[in-house]
């Protein structure tokens, strides 16, 4: 049986497959999309009533400001798992305040829910950040992408 | 051996020979630029757009030119490997540059593996390299189709259900890459003279074509060098004639699978089934319209290429719509100029080769001439 001889190449060659499947985990992680629903809606959870707000502006690391009124959900498309939520409102006395929250979504939800009366309430995370699987009812099927080609993707086959 | 005693005239046509393809093209445009009524700003940035788009693609034809094989129309392959890389990234929801890292690194084993397989092939078929990996890519193309259109959804799991067909498996005819759309491109972009200049995007080509330049003078390059110019001189001399082609064909897999990603992230749309058919074509015919040949290609070639061949087709429809009031006419007239560019490309080829063999008879009757007059 021939012996297989571990060369310094050997070596180079296995420690460059390592870094790159490294590199592609790390890229998975830090590259990987979440969608991250901000709910302003009044929430009842183990008796204790947290009020939506009638009009809350909202921001998700640097995104966009939002401004939800009372009812609203709007969603922000966030990279990576380590994000900010910053809220700004008007209290009854109508004295503004801001809040700036951190949180982390796990690498395999796809989609999260922030209560926002929750959050502003110092409700604990769990309460105001929920996983949230999308509804799985049967949807009708989507419409095509129109196909954008460059000009050089003139169809020869047409020719 | 003597320098041979040209005319003006000869000299004149042995230049104009060696660049007729240019010449043509620079002629054509010239024409059609006034035609079109373009502003100069409006082109220059069109101009720019396609450098930063297609520049990759038409260097990564360079390396298996460089190794004698002619000029690699199984870069398809390598555009096929980054479109599944593409795919799986929208598929995982990975966005931005680490989605294009990612489907470049997802791609590379696939292109690795599909290059050395159209390597070996081409080893078999020497002589015949061109025509062999035309049909190679259309044998791939089918698996291609094979593995995205019935393997992607009951053997590879796709979640995505924006991406599955509606009757629960294979990838739908487009796939939208919202997630990298010209993020490379905007990444860092400065405004030059109204120009809007991608620098990450012209950073990474000009990167590449360092890496073209250093590469030439290693060790590997300098025996693709000698393989291309006689594979057995090469041979002769311990170069492992096969083993460099075989290299030379999977560097530019590769390549070409980079080079996809970076198209298709420009262009934000992946057409799943379409995109890859043509672009080995049309990176050959931009190559060959900035004066290369089958043997011979160099980095200024891909550049003047990319810059004539896209100025063409920029202008064209829009004076043909000028000249004759239908803008069909350029359509059709950009695409056989793409055919007719590679066709007269190869016939060239084969004159000069003619014409350089004559001419090295002719150097040696005027030597032989001249020692018989010195006697």
């Amino acid at each position: 049986m021939k012996r297989i001889q571990f060369s310094r190449r050997h070596l180079f060659q296995l420690s460059t497959v390592v870094v790159l499947i490294l590199l592609g985990v790390l890229m998975y992680v830090i590259g990987r999309q979440h969608t991250i629903l901000l709910d302003n809606k009044t929430l009842e959870v183990g008796g204790t009533s947290y009020q939506a707000f009638s009009v809350v502006e909202v921001a998700v690391d640097k995104e966009e400001v939002l401004e939800l009124a009372a009812r609203d959900r709007d969603k922000a498309v966030v990279m990576g798992q380590r994000h900010t939520v910053m809220l700004r409102y008007a209290d009854r006395f109508f004295e503004e305040h801001e809040l700036t929250v951190s949180f982390k979504v796990p690498i395999g939800q796809d989609m999260v829910l922030i209560s926002l009366p929750a959050l502003a309430g110092g409700a604990d995370e769990s309460v105001w950040l929920q996983n949230y699987e999308p509804p799985t009812a049967v949807a009708p099927p989507q419409a095509e992408e129109p196909v954008v080609v460059d000009d050089l993707m003139v169809n020869l086959g047409d020719f | 051996m003597s320098e041979l005693r040209e005319s003006r005239g000869e000299k004149f046509l042995g230049f104009v020979q060696k660049n007729a393809v240019p010449i043509l093209f620079l002629i054509i445009c010239s024409a059609e630029i006034p035609l079109s009524g373009y502003s100069m700003n409006y082109l220059g940035q069109e101009i720019i757009i396609r450098i930063a788009r297609n520049s990759f693609l038409i260097i990564a034809l360079l390396v298996p030119i460089m190794a004698g094989m002619g000029l690699n129309f199984g870069m398809t392959l390598g555009a096929m490997a980054g479109q599944i890389g593409l795919i799986f990234i929208t598929d995982w929801g990975i966005a931005g540059i680490p989605g294009i890292v990612l489907a470049m690194i997802i791609s590379t084993p696939i292109s690795m593996f599909l290059g050395w397989m159209c390597g070996k092939i081409l080893n078999r078929a020497k002589g015949r390299e061109m025509v062999t990996s035309y049909i190679i890519g259309f044998f791939i193309n089918g698996v291609y189709q094979l593995i995205v259109l019935y393997g992607m959804g009951p053997v590879i799991p796709i979640k995505d259900p924006a991406l599955v067909l509606p009757r629960g498996y294979g990838i739908r005819n487009t796939v939208n890459l919202i997630g990298i759309r010209q993020t490379l491109d905007r990444l860092i972009s400065v405004k030059v003279f109204g120009l809007n200049i991608p620098i990450v995007t012209m950073a990474v080509i000009a990167a590449l074509c360092l890496f073209i330049v250093w590469f030439r003078k290693t060790k590997l390059g300098q025996d693709m060098r000698a393989v291309g110019q006689d594979m057995e001189v090469a041979r002769a001399a311990g170069i492992k004639v096969e083993h460099t082609r075989i290299v030379s064909v999977v560097i530019s897999t590769v390549l070409a699978g980079y080079g996809m990603i970076i198209y298709l992230q420009n262009i934000g749309t992946l057409n799943t089934y379409n995109s890859h058919m043509q672009i080995g074509m049309f990176s050959i015919a931009a190559l060959l319209v900035g004066g290369a040949t089958v043997n011979r290609a160099s980095i200024g070639n891909v550049f003047l290429g990319v810059t004539l061949f896209h100025l063409m087709f920029i202008v064209s429809p829009m004076a043909g719509k000028n000249l004759i009031g239908q803008a069909q006419l350029g359509e059709y007239f950009r695409v056989f100029v793409s055919y007719g560019v590679i066709t007269l490309a190869l016939v060239l080829y084969e004159t000069r080769k003619r014409r350089d063999r004559s001419k090295v008879g002719r150097l040696l009757a005027q030597d032989q001439a001249e020692e018989r007059e010195g006697f």
